[in-house]
């Protein structure tokens, strides 16, 4: 089912709930990997799905590899290196920070008798330093402990519904994802090899794999979006599953208002920044609102872009104005399975 | 509130007119390789000659100067094509840009330092050399660093301006000189290269072997020939990236370089943003500037109190399209409304801006900020780079 479009073309206030079932693509991918941009909105787009999918009843597992945790932020945990925590707010839903060291710890455990083994692999200096310092070895490491997570069952049913890797910024995704399989051509024969090929098969299978790129409304993200999905269908050889367009402004006025409106900005001269402290208070919400205007309307010409250019389907996620972040995720989360949700959060005074 | 915002600190001015090197780091998405050129930008408007490196894989720089294209070699812009009026101060200055193609320069690299011309093509034979070129990424920062090395030493430009990747490959980057040396150190190179005074004796009592076979057993024996192949093909790299990483090491802690963190006043991107502050000072560096971009003009809640439909009516009729018009009061009771609603979200971002500022000044300092306001516009055009960078150097306006 395609999620019906929405320009957010309306106020706020004047839409309908317009999203039947914007979840309803991803709910048979086990495995999610998100990817964008630095400064898209991933983490809380990421957040927001993943909530929304615990929401549903869904048990996810967030997956991060920074060493910059978001999520650790954003719903206040604590979270030490490689361990699965528990997001205490919400039911069902998990978060890891992976580090690219203990993966590779756990990954050559697959391949020596013994944990003492492993360890004294990890010990020796020229096998430490060739690990850290050989390019792939982090990525594959990370996307053998996330295929890991997946086989992780309870009785006879997966542990997690969902595992979702939110991936370093677009223009490494593909040369993330890609290790697998450029690992394969390497090396043809033997248990990794055959790791490899598993692995790359799954990240090509997009019945049950989804790769969704998070994207602003805005030139470098959107030309980096289309970049972004093409490179997937020329290295990855498969589509991009979804596009998620972060903090869409709404309409700040009814279109029947624009006459009125422009009356109010022409006789409003428009001041500088540093000027605007200075002005009246009136001419504040006139220029506040002519930028809200001018906002939206920037949009509509990307997301156009964004539509002319690639072909999957694009969900617009509005513009939160919140100052929480936990807030922001809620409301996504909240809009993601179609629920009105609470309005803003009042100032607090 | 504190009231910083009377006084105008500068901190980025004196900076531009002396520094050799500016490292451009902060979070990804706040505008940085834009403001990095615009810091460039004001620089060659100092009368220098200035080249703007980015090493990111997208291609953002391009897109932020309108050129569809950046090649692994420095493109020159013309301020007389692209600036309606060419500030006086300009001088001798002239605007460079680059953007690194990490294949081209891995190749390059290989010719330049090649015992003999056909190095690069047995090295392109080899399957590591090709997916280290071209596929596999934690190269890129080397090849950055070796580009670097050239421009700064190359003499010809006076100020590099050097635009790094958003928050992991960031830190990573200013960490690659010593993974570099790491990578090639000799001694590591020595256990993949058979030994061949020793011959086959040598080689069975090499503790290097024992690594050897633990690695073919993990990897296959393909990979680890491949690999063996690959460090006796470049063993002159080594030389070469060792006594370059020192070189950069140097560069880095010259006093003639200055790093800079952008970022924008969302208060996550302001948590980041004293992330890489504290990652700096572990690195024994220290952010000289900080530029906040996109903050949200002073819209303040306060204001809906001040504001009725009267006002809005009266101020509608002074337009012309509007004077005979009539219009039912009711229209001007739903427009204020909407205004209001949309307004009161607005202040809502301007307070939150202004708190993750106050909190960010206390850490850093108040003198070390330089505020950008929000543009109602994306920067696209060499025009708009000049009128940003007025934002950052306020203290000398571009037109005198």
């Amino acid at each position: 089912m395609q999620p019906q479009r929405n320009h957010l073309s309306s106020p706020l206030n004047e839409r309908d709930e317009f999203m039947t079932d914007m979840l309803h693509d991803l709910l048979g991918k086990r495995l999610i990997f998100i990817t964008g941009k630095g400064g898209v909105g991933k983490s809380t787009a990421t957040a927001g799905l993943g909530l929304a999918l615990a929401k549903q009843g869904k048990r996810v597992l967030i997956v991060e590899t920074d060493t910059y945790s978001a999520m650790a932020d954003l719903f206040s945990l604590k979270l030490s290196e490689s361990r699965i925590e528990k997001v205490k707010q919400y039911d069902n839903l998990e978060v890891v920070n992976l580090h690219a060291e203990d993966a590779l710890v756990h990954a050559i455990k697959q391949f020596v008798p013994s944990d003492r083994v492993a360890r004294s692999v990890i010990g020796n200096r020229v096998a430490r330093v060739f690990f850290k310092a050989a390019p792939s070895v982090n990525e594959f490491s990370i996307l053998n402990m996330v295929r890991d997570y997946l086989d992780k069952s309870r009785g006879t049913r997966p542990y997690y519904d969902h595992v979702i890797v939110d991936l370093p910024a677009s223009g490494h995704a593909v040369t993330f994802l890609n290790v697998p399989g450029t690992l394969h051509g390497m090396v043809r024969v033997g248990k990794f090899a055959q790791m490899c090929l598993e692995l790359a098969n799954q990240i090509k299978d997009s019945a049950h794999t989804a790769i969704v790129a998070v994207c602003l409304p805005e030139e470098m993200p959107v030309n980096e979006t289309i970049e972004l999905s093409e490179a997937i269908e020329e290295h990855i050889e498969r589509a991009l599953t979804m596009i998620m367009l972060n903090m869409v402004h709404a309409r700040p006025f009814g279109a029947s208002h624009d006459e009125i409106f422009g009356a109010l900005r022409e006789a409003t001269p428009t001041k500088k920044p540093e000027e605007l402290a200075e002005a009246s208070a009136l001419s504040r919400v006139i220029q506040g609102n002519a930028l809200a205007l001018d906002w939206h309307e920037r949009d509509l010409i990307y997301i156009d872009q964004l539509e002319q250019r690639t072909s999957s389907p694009i969900i617009e996620i509005p513009m939160f104005y919140e100052k929480e972040g936990l807030r922001v995720i809620e409301r996504v989360a909240d809009f993601l399975r179609g629920e009105p949700g609470g309005g803003d959060t009042e100032l607090a005074s | 509130m504190s009231d910083t915002s009377t006084i105008i600190h500068d901190p980025i001015a004196p900076l531009l007119e002396s520094a050799r090197l500016i490292v451009c780091c902060g979070p990804g998405g706040v505008g940085k390789t834009t403001t990095a050129a615009a810091l460039g930008l004001r620089g060659v408007l100092m009368g220098r000659k200035v080249i703007v490196l980015t090493i990111d894989p997208a291609r953002r720089l391009a897109n932020s100067l309108g050129l569809s294209e950046l090649s692994n070699t420095p493109q020159q812009i013309d301020l007389h094509e692209n600036l309606e009026r060419v500030p006086d101060s300009l001088g001798d200055g002239e605007f460079w840009a680059m953007m690194l193609d990490q294949k081209k320069t891995l190749d390059d690299l290989v010719r330049k330092y090649a015992p003999d011309p056909g190095a690069l093509e047995r090295a392109e034979q080899n399957n590591i050399y090709r997916l280290l070129s071209s596929t596999l990424h934690g190269m890129q920062e080397y090849m950055a660093l070796d580009k670097l090395h050239d421009l700064y030493t190359g003499g010809y430009f006076d100020l590099v301006v050097l635009d790094t990747p958003p928050t992991k490959n960031a830190l990573e980057f200013l960490e690659t000189p010593s993974r570099a040396k790491t990578f090639f150190d000799e001694r590591i190179i020595k256990w993949f290269i058979p030994s061949r005074r020793s011959g086959f004796f040598g080689r069975v009592l090499d503790p290097g072997s024992i690594v050897l076979k633990l690695l073919g057993r993990i990897f296959g024996e393909t990979f680890v020939t491949e690999l063996t192949e690959f460090f006796e093909t470049l063993e002159f790299l080594q030389q070469a990236l060792q006594s370059r990483g020192e070189m950069i090491d140097y560069i880095m802690r010259d006093e003639q370089t200055h790093f800079f963190v952008i970022t924008s006043a969302d208060p996550r991107r302001m948590k980041e943003a004293l992330y890489f502050h504290e990652k700096l000072a572990e690195l024994g560096q220290r952010a000289e500037a900080f530029v906040i971009n996109r903050v949200i003009p002073p819209f303040d809640p306060d204001d809906l109190s001040e504001i009725n439909s009267d006002a809005i009516a009266e101020l509608a009729k002074k337009a012309e399209g509007l004077a005979d018009k009539s219009v039912a009061r009711a229209e001007f009771d739903t427009l204020r409304e909407e205004l209001e609603g949309t307004y009161k979200m607005l202040a809502r971002l301007a307070v939150r801006d202004r708190d993750a500022i106050a909190d960010l000044s206390k850490s850093v300092g108040a003198e070390a900020l330089r505020r950008v306001p929000l543009l109602g516009q994306d920067v696209h055009s060499i025009e708009q780079l000049v009128s940003l960078s007025e934002f950052l150097t306020p203290s000398r306006p571009v037109y005198g």
